[in-house]
């Protein structure tokens, strides 16, 4: 008979804990429920992602051949999507469920994400600073306004109800989840508004704020040391959230 | 020792969590609460959920993108 392992969490200490065939969860589940129905067996999926595969190299060859950056954005496009969905990393999720339930391990992944692009981004501008060559990315250093501030409510509201944020939504549309379709469709009208009324935020809202670029103010290093050490303590922060949220049972 | 099937497919993340622990709370120890979803989100934070609950967690994944989550109320 199957017997089965369940791993217990007990006062932060893991131990093994053998239950006995008749208290397993899907052994009681098919005394009850399979019975009489018989399941279809999974279609073999492998030769499709291998077609798929040579599809993506041979389209990304042919994007190379037209435009060299054109194949690196197909390239990185598609590796972001993958482990977007493998890895069922959500900012949704990051942001709803340490409300919804205490558990803050998507939040504490997006901090680790945020740290090391930071990093990443600091390397490539700081690069670019010491040999004297112009700042890349400086056109995204935009004031800090009203603007965010609501534009941050109303993004939050329609991520929580569209079951997705922007890449959220477009991983599951790949994954075939229908009602995200719906949710791309209306997230397409929403930018299409968003672009036309553009220009009154940026003239009455926006362009009242000021345009903060950290090393202006730090110093390279003090930037980089500063934006670390926020997220260390946004970190702790959630750490100790979901302690207390969760019934001291643990669950990271 | 009843089983209830909770019918999610189609619903997207956070709804499938909402129902599950609206409905854990109908539930008395001992009783399995079978989840049925296919958003691929929902696959991951309802047993986190339900494990950090402390209930006993099984997933299975029953058609490609779909999958039935078992939590048996332990407590």
């Amino acid at each position: 008979m199957k017997r089965l392992l369940i791993i217990k969490r007990f006062k932060g200490v893991n131990y093994l804990s053998e239950t006995n065939a008749t208290s397993s969860l899907s052994q009681r589940r098919s005394a009850s429920r399979e019975s009489g129905r018989t399941r279809k067996p999974k279609k073999n999926l492998i030769p499709h992602g291998i077609a798929t595969f040579i599809i993506f190299i041979l389209l990304g060859a042919w994007l190379t051949s037209k435009e060299p950056s054109l194949g690196i954005m197909w390239m990185t496009g598609i590796a972001f999507g993958f482990i977007l969905q493998r890895s069922r990393f959500c900012f949704t999720a990051s942001m709803r469920d340490p409300l919804l339930t205490g558990v803050t391990s998507v939040l504490r992944s997006v901090l680790v994400a945020l740290a090391i692009t930071s990093i990443g981004f600091w390397a490539i501008k700081y690069g670019a600073f010491v040999k004297g060559l112009p700042i890349p990315g400086m056109g995204y250093v935009v004031p800090i306004s009203f603007a965010t501030a609501i534009g941050a409510v109303v993004f939050g509201v329609g991520m929580v109800i569209a079951g997705g944020c922007a890449s959220g939504t477009l991983m599951r549309v790949g994954e075939g989840f229908m009602m995200q379709i719906l949710s791309l469709a209306f997230f397409v009208l929403g930018s299409l508004v968003g672009a036309h009324d553009m220009g009154w935020w940026q003239d009455n809202v926006i362009s009242k704020g000021t345009a903060v670029f950290l090393p202006d103010y730090l110093g390279w290093f003090g930037a980089l040391f500063a934006q670390l050490a926020l997220i260390l303590v946004l970190f702790i922060i959630a750490d100790k959230w979901e302690i207390k949220h969760s019934d001291g049972q643990g669950g990271h | 020792m009843k089983e209830v099937v909770l019918d999610c497919f189609g619903e997207a993340c956070p709804v499938p969590l909402v129902k599950a622990e609206k409905a854990m709370v109908d539930l008395e120890v001992g009783d399995l609460l079978i989840v049925q979803i296919d958003h691929s989100c929902a696959m991951k934070n309802v047993p986190e959920w339900a494990r950090g609950q402390g209930y006993n967690v099984e997933i299975e994944e029953i058609e490609d993108g779909e999958w039935e989550v078992f939590i048996e109320k332990t407590k």
